[in-house]
């Protein structure tokens, strides 16, 4: 039997030297992060109405329509701050006309009550001026979210990710050293400042969907750590003379072949995602190809040099598994 | 690691049998699924982002419900020592918390008497339960003060009520008959959550959730034809016991009259109503029938009040104020107001399923049209076809034909166990759902990528093949399970925390993950065992 395998051209034993750039790698994340919380507290993020509250609709207009006409339609009715945007509908690239997403913000008075009636009124209004000055139309969606869902959206987000966090460090730590879990955590703080900060870059919606992408992404990311960790593990086990360093090197020198194939299949995914899945998912597939980059980066540059940083002693790390028998 | 016993293997081609079969039905038309036996009937749930339909979280406005249930217990603390003798009151009133109903006798020596009182108004919350919570607590409160609050066993017990009386309504008024599919749920302490698929009349909706038609039939008082009084009862001055309300499509704040705040006739005397056409001026009018009990009161109220006026009062506007004419003791009639025949159907639906026992406001709606759900499933389907396809092929580039083969069909093994468990659980696919699927394609081959590149490493440390694959699959199950364990905490935290769409993205994922650490692990590890025992290679292809 005859096989061409594409595995076989990359080196059975790579010996690339990554734990020796570990100063630059550093320094580079350093700064990428000092980068994105300066981004996050200066430009912010452009979050969805999921966060802020407020009106989106999508409308139909069954042709072409010019998005300034709708523009100032709506500026003549008084929304301030009203955001307009056209969309291509998914797939379907040669249709002749755009969905027109216009974006009404949260209504003062909706901030007081709570609920959304302000909204609703405002939306009806809008809906109506908008009939009369540019033309029929169907509702392609429609969402309103009052003041108080947002905020709870919001508490919700930021515990869903504090949470995870925890959980994973409280998992890593069961079945490591307590040098693994902090690694590991501190790996996805890492990749989790580097996405918010890409998304307060480009100021791409940051809404509900995007928590998801990045609790994926902490997921993504901690299994390409644990996969590593485990193999350190194991190389400690098996060479116990060799100096740390070199035993990490080792480790992340042996699973690269891995860490290469898996993100190539998840990023091919992605891609068909990103590209075909329609308008409602580009966002997360976005921010899912940059978590497997940051992921990916953040386990070999990051979670393992940690490990050298936090001093993680040898001996202790026998632990209870049979690996290496 | 690779001897497996005959019951190990039929429990294993079981599972992926019953998971082709707990799938299939998705494919089948709806004809044929139906003749299916009832446990492979299930198919995946569509959410109402992908089959389109609206969403809406409504808030059941507690407070005032609570309110009016103190208003309630001061009247009824009022009525109790007007039947216990000589128990005379400086004051009974609400407090300012609103959360008591607060008062002082005038004489000290009657606080035993009116304390028994109080307590004989304190009943058992819930009459049908066995607990033994009662609705009020009573305190004294210096020598002749007192103060009956609400317990919170009470509080708690409205809640429920009213919330589950607002479902029955909200139900019979957006489903009067009954065959929409839609969800009704209490959700948290004070909300309810509103599915219904396929919607198109999306504002009707919004119009019947936003009336609480609260109806009643209240006498007009003598000080309406006054002007004097009508003025003070505008800026708010009224004679006790009297209420003010506006008219229908009032244009001035004086546009209104003042009633009687008793009354016995309410949206709750309805036994029916439907909308209709004047006898006469043949104009649209909502007629009416009162159950018997109602009847006779509303009969010998007219009577007693002949040549005097009563209001129709809807959600504290008056519709109609007719003269009585006639005692009226057939206990049914007609409303005329300015109706369509729209509106006038509109109104007996609202009086027929009843009035809301309080006022929802929306807290967030969101509606996705038919079409958008089909773009969505289109472009969802595309995306995983390609997906699949790519990651396949780049499995048999990787891998080889032998092994390439192994990990796809384990990858497709994968997809159809998703598929028939979501169909099983009756979980509800949503659009970043399919994002799961999709991600979960592309991160499924993982447990196989790493087992087989543990084997290849074995192998070139000179284990012979039966020896490596042997070695690779037992030393890669710990870091496996290590890495899916850690992806699945992050994906039930999404669950527990997330809401809505996002939930059905933690679903999809954290089948996916269980999914593929099944096929890589033990499905495809039988397939390898099967095929090293058939041909007992000398050098793995790999």
């Amino acid at each position: 039997m005859k096989d061409i395998s594409l595995v076989k051209i990359l080196p059975m034993e790579p010996r690339i030297p990554f734990i020796n750039v570990r100063m630059f790698a550093g320094i580079l994340s350093v700064i990428a992060l000092i980068a994105s919380i300066f981004l996050f507290s200066t430009r912010g993020l452009n979050y969805g109405i999921d966060f802020t509250g407020g009106t989106v609709i999508e409308l139909d207009f069954g042709q072409e329509t010019d998005l300034e006409l709708v523009r100032t339609a709506v500026g003549d009715m008084g929304f301030a701050g009203s955001t307009f945007q056209g969309i291509t509908p998914p797939l379907d690239l040669n249709k002749n006309y755009e969905f027109i997403r216009v974006g009404i913000p949260l209504q003062p008075e909706t901030v007081e009550t709570g609920g959304s009636e302000a909204q609703q009124i405002a939306l009806r209004k809008v809906e109506a001026g908008l009939t009369e000055k540019v033309g029929k139309f169907e509702v392609y969606s429609q969402d309103v979210v009052g003041s108080k869902v947002s905020g709870e959206l919001r508490t919700k987000g930021i515990m869903a990710v504090g949470l995870a966090l925890l959980m994973v460090l409280a998992y890593i730590w069961f079945r490591f050293e307590w040098q693994f879990g902090l690694g590991a955590v501190a790996a996805l703080f890492h990749d989790v400042l580097l996405t918010i900060g890409v998304f307060s870059l480009a100021q791409i919606e940051f809404n509900l969907s995007i928590i998801a992408a990045i609790l994926t992404i902490v997921g993504y990311s901690l299994n390409d750590t644990v996969i590593v960790y485990d193999r350190i593990r194991e190389n400690l086990r098996k060479y116990k003379t060799k100096p740390l360093p070199e035993v990490l090197n080792l480790a992340i020198n042996d699973t690269l072949s891995r860490t290469v194939l898996t993100s190539l299949t998840t990023l091919l995914a992605l891609i068909a995602l990103y590209v075909l899945g329609g308008a409602g998912l580009r966002g997360f597939s976005f921010a899912m190809i940059w978590g497997v980059f940051v992921g990916t980066y953040s386990s070999i540059f990051v979670a393992s040099p940690l490990l050298l940083l936090l001093k993680l002693k040898r001996g202790v790390n026998t632990g209870n598994r049979d690996a290496g028998a | 690691m690779l001897f497996f016993s005959k019951w190990k293997i039929t429990f294993i081609l079981g599972a992926v049998l019953l998971g082709v079969f707990f799938a299939l039905p998705n494919a089948l038309s709806p004809e044929l699924r139906n003749k299916l036996p009832a446990p492979f009937q299930r198919t995946i749930n569509l959410g109402l982002d992908l089959q389109g339909g609206a969403h809406m979280l409504l808030e059941v406005d507690l407070t005032s419900v609570l309110a009016q249930a103190l208003d309630n217990e001061r009247e009824a603390v009022r009525q109790g020592f007007r039947e216990a003798d000589r128990l005379r009151t400086e004051f009974i009133r609400v407090n300012e918390e609103g959360d008591a109903v607060v008062g002082r006798m005038r004489n000290a020596e009657d606080m035993p008497k009116a304390l028994d009182v109080l307590r004989e108004l304190s009943v058992p919350v819930d009459p049908t339960s066995l607990s033994t919570d009662k609705t009020t607590k009573v305190e004294q409160d210096g020598e002749k003060g007192f103060k009956v609050a609400i317990t919170d066993a009470n509080i708690e017990y409205i809640q429920t009520r009213t919330i589950a009386k607002s479902i029955e309504v909200l139900r019979r008024r957006i489903d009067p008959q009954g065959t929409t599919e839609m969800t009704l749920a209490r959700e948290g302490d004070d909300r309810i959550l509103l599915q219904v698929p396929g919607a198109k009349n999306v504002d009707e909706i919004k119009d019947r959730i936003n009336k609480t038609a609260n109806l009643s039939f209240n006498m007009v008082r003598k000080e309406s034809s006054s002007e004097a009084a009508m003025r003070l009862a505008a800026e708010g001055k009224l004679p006790p016991g009297a209420i003010f309300v506006m008219n229908q499509n009032a244009t001035n704040p004086a546009d209104g009259l003042i009633l009687e705040k008793r009354t016995k006739i309410t949206g709750e005397c309805l036994k029916s109503s439907s909308e209709g056409l004047h006898p006469t001026a043949n104009y649209p009018i909502v007629n009416f029938g009162f159950n018997i009990s109602c009847a006779k009161i509303f009969g010998k109220l007219t009577s007693e009040n002949l040549g005097n006026r009563f209001a129709v009062v809807l959600d504290d506007e008056i519709i109609t104020a007719p003269r009585i004419n006639g005692a009226i003791t057939g206990g049914s009639g007609y409303i005329e107001g300015s109706f369509t025949i729209e509106s006038a159907r509109e109104l007996s639906l609202l009086l027929n399923a009843g009035a809301l026992p309080a006022k929802l406001i929306i807290v967030e709606e969101r509606t996705v049209s038919a079409e958008l759900g089909k773009d969505s499933i289109d472009a969802g389907k595309t995306a995983s076809v390609i997906g699949l396809l790519g990651v396949g092929i780049f499995m048999w580039l990787s891998y080889g034909l032998r092994f390439g083969t192994i990990a796809n069909i384990a990858l497709f093994i994968n997809i159809i166990l998703i598929a028939g468990a979501l169909s099983l659980m009756g979980a509800t696919l949503t659009l970043p759902g399919i994002a799961g699927i999709i991600l979960t394609i592309g991160m499924a081959v993982d447990a196989n990528v790493l087992i087989f590149e543990r084997i290849r490493e074995e192998a070139h440390l000179g284990r012979p093949p039966v020896n490596a694959i042997e070695t690779g699959y037992r030393r890669s199950l710990a870091p496996i399970l290590d890495a899916n364990i850690t992806t699945l905490i992050a994906a039930v935290t999404l669950y527990f925390v997330g809401s809505g769409p996002v939930r059905g993205f933690a679903v999809t994922l954290a089948i996916g993950i269980i999914m593929s650490v099944f096929t890589a692990v033990i499905v495809a590890r039988l397939i390898t065992a099967t095929w090293l025992r058939r041909t007992r290679p000398k050098s793995l292809p790999i």
